[in-house]
């Protein structure tokens, strides 16, 4: 779809608000609604957009799929290791009160980290989902091209 | 606390939109050969069982569930949190069957049912 100018000029606009409205969703998802499945997906739908205008190749020059791979992981990892740190400061497994000074102080930490997680890996879940799919068909093309 | 829906609707607005979205849902997963398709409908289907649960958690004038002032009912949180880990599912069980679909596709040619019927009774 790249030759559609409209398209181009439109999705460039609007992909910095579309990954800053996912930045508002994820830090404003405790206090409404929210959170860490909703901003991964619309973060990840930034770059959706993207690479449905421009093409697989250039998402992956900004993001290679070795660094949404590791990043899958960074997420989960983030999550359980607040459960840990949780369990080490004296509390249950992702018990959060115990994670600062007061309770709702450490509930307030606990949240952030743990929707930050997720948000990390959803966002790159979808991105590795979507580059997979569609990196299919630009790694097919010019093999078709040579059978022709 | 009122929690009796009341619409001149028979039946709550909500189950209709069920029923209608999961027969949709199911006619596509029968009717239909292509597997791009079938997977279609069986996101239609999904979503009326989503929509099913938040439904029955969901109470006229419940709020989300803090204990704060004048808070008196809040809607059942658990078929809320069940369902965000279903679409989590769903979006998973998705990507799997587009993925077998993208395998069919390399060792037949087609993601038509009955073509693939042809060609693994030809062989």
């Amino acid at each position: 779809m790249n030759e559609k100018l409209i398209l181009r000029v439109v999705s460039k606009f609007l992909i910095p608000y579309i990954l800053l409205f996912a930045l508002y969703v994820q830090w404003h998802g405790d206090f409404g609604p929210g959170g860490g499945f909703q901003a991964g997906v619309i973060f990840a739908a930034g770059f959706i957009l993207y690479a449905l205008i421009f093409g697989v190749a250039p998402v992956r020059e900004v993001i290679p799929a070795a660094f949404t791979r590791y990043l899958l992981a960074v997420g989960v990892l983030l999550y359980s290791s607040v459960g840990v740190a949780s369990l080490l400061m004296g509390g249950n497994f992702l018990d959060y009160n115990v994670l600062a000074h007061e309770a709702t102080h450490g509930q307030h930490i606990g949240i952030l980290l743990v929707e930050l997680g997720v948000g990390i890996t959803v966002a790159c879940a979808m991105i590795t989902i979507f580059c997979t799919f569609a990196g299919r068909a630009e790694l097919n093309a010019p093999e078709e091209e040579e059978e022709d | 606390m009122d929690v009796s829906f009341s619409y001149d609707f028979p039946g709550l607005l909500n189950y209709w939109i069920i029923v209608v979205l999961m027969m949709i849902g199911f006619y596509i997963v029968i009717a239909h050969g292509n597997l791009v398709k079938k997977i279609v409908g069986l996101n239609v289907f999904q979503v009326s069982v989503f929509l099913l649960y938040i439904t029955l958690g969901k109470i006229k004038g419940g709020t989300a569930p803090i204990l704060a002032d004048g808070i008196e009912a809040y809607s059942n949180p658990l078929p809320h949190v069940l369902i965000l880990t279903a679409i989590v599912v769903g979006v998973a069980t998705t990507a799997l069957g587009l993925a077998l679909v993208v395998r069919i596709q390399d060792a037949f040619g087609t993601i038509e049912e009955d073509e693939i019927d042809a060609i693994e009774n030809d062989a």
